[in-house]
This record gives structure tokens, sequence and C-alpha cells, in this order.
């Protein structure tokens, strides 16, 4: 699943338990086709998706505001590949907050690799010199965005 | 009880709109409107959608007890895919006589509790490290108050008679673990389980825990880092050591000794993390405000863990001359006070500072205690404002 397909709005990998919910029970896809999940919600036949996902990419090239709900890592020799390995179980977000030295890429590279995250030795050290290159000590701060507002007054809590 | 709006009160409604809304506060609200839509997560800053981690912006300080969409999110894996309040369990083994299930019917009828607990992080503030260590860069906001009710773990346990060889007590989760990466499992000592205000927590300000808060139940460990308190608990094991697990060691450990900022500390040279530190943050006005002169309260939270905090003092010179800030009503063994201190500058750029001080003598010190993993940053708070 392409980390891209998360462009069309609210994550279904993070949806919350509404209240009702947390009665009774709680199930959630943690890895859904977005797709096929937006088909079935949003009830668009199938042959209708390319057209409604253009139409989407032409809303966010318009309203620069929209955020995205996934993180990009940056374009490079080892974005494919750092993608492959590091996003298979988190967003590319908590890569692209850190600001660390080769040294530190070092150690979390190779400690994400014990920790199951697929890279050939021969992609290692690239891997590294991407990560310091794009994401060390001299790039400016990073700047997260936020979850939308639900506008609702919250209750005075007693 | 002191509610949000009689604290705010004080603050004089004519004094916020004399000083204005910093504009980049504006900006900001202006920017959740677009932000990426999570039901029932409310402004809140994204440091990672997954595994879900979510910050508590500091305007939201202003409530004493956090509402549920301004809790801050904390994940170490993803969260359970399948939770089905009629098949959990809660497994009480390890070194006891008795062990047991209980189901979700069952530990509902067991006598409850409340307790009024702060809860943190314990890399809340990490990203404000120099050299900046590895991790879930957050800033000030990974930290909320709310109302946690349920059982007492003691209750539990008692049923179960613990052994005289139990010394430790080991939570696990229903949260699932991607690839290789160990289990995110960690242990509190027999004492700290069987205080009268730890607890096996169902509910959060008055409702049912949401997902994000480990519906159905949580551990509930006051006063301590956040990592101590297992959402989506599944399991409570006795043990007769402590559990030996990553997030034990070398996870969530602290430097015996202070060190300089970027070197090396050796595994035996650390502890593991328990108690929070105290602490105090400025919730308005926002760093990088511009406000009017005349009449500017400033206004934040502060905490102590197992502590209680006495005084939290202001500087409006950068430390150079410091004031008493005036506490707020409403406080709990292990809650946060809310303060606040009415100020009248004139025009021109000011550093503001806020110190708070505990029983126990600790006051926040002027530069964090630097560690490799960026635990317990309690430095000194500061913004930087313009009168004008």
């Amino acid at each position: 699943m392409s980390h891209k397909q998360s462009y069309a709005g609210a994550d279904p990998l993070v949806r919350p338990a509404t209240q009702s919910e947390a009665k009774e029970s709680v199930s959630a896809p943690r890895r859904p086709e977005l797709t096929s999940t937006l088909a079935r919600k949003c009830l668009i036949p199938a042959a209708a998706l390319p057209i409604w996902l253009a139409f989407s990419f032409i809303a966010i090239a318009q309203n620069p505001g929209v955020v995205k709900s996934a993180e990009d890592l940056l374009a490079g020799p080892m974005q494919a590949k750092a993608t492959t390995a590091c996003t298979e179980c988190h967003e590319a977000r908590i890569i692209v907050q850190q600001r660390l030295s080769k040294a530190a890429w070092t150690k979390e590279v190779d400690k994400m690799i014990k920790w199951g995250a697929v890279i050939d030795a021969s992609d290692r050290d690239p891997l590294i010199d991407y990560l310091s290159g794009n994401f060390g000590v001299e790039q400016p701060q990073y700047q997260p965005p936020r979850t939308s507002s639900e506008k609702k007054p919250v209750a005075k809590l007693k | 009880m002191t509610t949000r709006r009689d604290f705010l009160k004080r603050i004089s409604s004519a004094a916020l709109a004399a000083s204005a809304a910093p504009s980049f506060f504006l900006q900001n609200s202006f920017a959740q409107d677009r932000g990426i839509s999570l039901p029932g997560e409310d402004g809140m800053i994204v440091r990672s959608s997954r595994f879900l981690d979510l910050e508590t912006p500091v305007e939201y300080f202003d409530f004493w007890l956090t509402p549920v969409p301004h809790f801050f999110v904390r994940n170490h894996m993803h969260e359970p895919s399948e939770l089905n309040a009629g098949d959990w369990r809660l497994n009480i083994g390890g070194e006891v006589e008795k062990p047991f299930a209980l189901t979700l019917a069952q530990l509902s009828k067991l006598p409850t509790h409340s307790v009024v607990n702060t809860l943190e992080c314990a890399g809340n503030g990490r990203g404000l490290y120099r050299p900046q260590v590895p991790g879930v860069q957050w800033g000030k906001g990974a930290v909320g108050t709310a109302r946690f009710s349920g059982p007492r773990l003691r209750d539990v346990l008692q049923r179960a008679v613990v052994k005289s060889s139990g010394k430790h007590v080991m939570f696990r989760g229903l949260d699932e673990v991607p690839g290789k990466v160990p289990p995110f499992i960690r242990s509190i000592p027999i004492e700290k389980a069987l205080d009268s205000d730890t607890l096996v927590a169902t509910h959060m300000n008055g409702a049912p825990l949401t997902k994000h808060h480990g519906f159905p139940a949580r551990a509930l460990v006051p006063g301590w880092i956040g990592a101590a308190s297992c959402k989506w608990l599944t399991e409570v094991k006795v043990l007769d050591s402590e559990f030996v697990g990553n997030f034990m060691s070398p996870g969530y450990r602290f430097p015996n000794q202070p060190g300089k900022p970027g070197e090396v500390v050796k595994p035996e040279d650390t502890h593991p993390l328990t108690a929070l530190n105290v602490k105090s943050v400025i919730s308005g006005p926002l760093d990088g405000a511009s406000v009017k002169p005349g009449h500017v309260t400033i206004h934040g939270a502060a905490w102590a863990g197992e502590a209680d905090v006495v005084k939290v003092e202001v500087s409006t010179d950068a430390g150079a001359t410091w004031s008493a800030a005036t506490l707020g009503h409403e406080s709990a063994h292990y809650a946060w006070r809310l303060w606040s201190y009415d100020w009248k500058p004139k025009p021109g750029d000011y550093t503001i500072l806020s110190r708070a001080t505990d029983n126990r003598g600790r006051s926040q010190p002027d530069t964090p205690v630097w560690n490799p993993s960026g635990y317990l940053y309690n430095a000194i708070d500061q913004v930087k404002i313009n009168v004008a």
C-alpha cells in the first residue's frame, strides 16, 4: 500500500472509538486498503474512483492549507528503499522530525534492522547517508501539523 | 470547586481583550480548520499518525482537568485492531497463590476509587534538548490531567494473594507489535502496585476510556511517568524481580549522575525512571505573542509527580528578578496546579520565565539534566513576547 493513498483525508488507521463503540466493542482495521475502504464508505463505484481521486488532487493543489495525514520522505537515492523499510511499521513523520548526527542515525538504523526492518546489507550505509543528509542536525526544525478542530464547545468538567 | 471559568475570571476578561490574542495563535487556530481529521482529537499537534502520538498545545493547559479530546496520546505500537468488551479478560498471575481472570463486568463490580492525576510522558520536552536525541520530538504538551476511576490494583492483587516472593508487578497490554520489536512490557515495584491510589482505571473524566487512552482498562500509576500506566491492560503478573525487557533497559532509564550534553552513559550507571519531577509550563501568553501594554496575566500549570507544588515564581526580566505567582484553588495530590501572575508591562521585548518548587525542596533547574534519551525535561520554562 502506498503511503500516498492517505492524502484523501481522515486516516482510517487511527480511527478512535466513539463512546457508543466503547460501550460495546471496538474493531478498527489496522492497515486496510484505503481505496476499498473509501469505496465502501462513500459508496463510490469502482469506475468512478479515478475521477474522484483526480478531483481530490486538484482540490488539494488549489488549497495548500490541506494537510497530509501521512508525511512523505524527501526525494533522494534511498527514498524508495527507506519508505519500504521504515514505513512498513511507522509513519515517515517519525523520521522527518528527527535531527540527528550520522553516528546517531547509524545507531537507529542498526536498532531498526535488529527489530525487523528489511534492509539489504549493501543498502545500510547509503540509507544512513540519506537519513543523516536529509534529517541531520543542520536542517531546520520540522513543523508538525495539527488535527482539525471540532469547533464544539468543551463541556465543563467537575 | 473552582472551575476553569472561575480561574479565567481572575485573569480578567477585560485584560484578555486588551492584551489581544497572540497573532500566531490566531494563525494556528486558522490552521486547525485545515488540519488532519481525527475524530475525537481536537486541535492536537500530530507528532505521528502511525503510531499515534498526539501532543496537547499548551493553550489547553488552562483546564485543570484536560478534556479527553485535548489529552495527549502516546503509543509505542499499533493500537489493538480488535477490542471486544465481552471477550476482554484481565489475567492475574505469577507469584500469587490464586491466579484468576476477571471479565469487564466482574471488574466493574469491584469498589471504585478516583484519582486526579497529571499524566506525563517521560519524553515530554525531548525536542527541547540540545543536542537532539532520537525519539518522538515532543514539545511541552505530552502531559495532561484527568480524573481516572476504577478498582484499586491492590484489591485485585489481594484477591489473588501475593506470595512473599512477589516483589514487582508487570503489566501487559493488547497493543500490537510489528516486526521483531520487543513488546511494550514494564514492571513497577510491589509497593507502588499496592498503593491505595494505583488503579486499574476504566474511566477518564467520568466516561469510559476511549480507545486511544486504553479502553477498556489501563493501569494508572499516579505521579509516575506515563509509560508505567499500561493501556489496554490484559495481564498483571507478579514477579520476584524487575521485568527484564527493552522498555525497562535500555529504555526508560536515567543517568545516576548528571553528564555533559551529548555524553555517552553506560547502562550500569543508570536507573529506571519512576516518579515525575517538578515542572512548570507557561500556557499564556504564548511564545512569540504580541500583546498590548496594560494588564497582562501570565498563566500556566505546574506539577511535581508524587510531591506537591508549593510555589511558582515568574520572572519578566529573563531571570534577574522573580515574583510569586498565585496558585489556583483546584488541587489534588497527584495533580498539577494552575497558576497566574498579573503583570503591567510597558512596551518592549520580554523574556518571561516560570519556575516551580515542590514540598521536597526541588526547583526547576536553569538547564535540563541532559540524558541520551531526552527524558524528564524540566528546565525553567521560557516564552519570548513583544508588548506594543
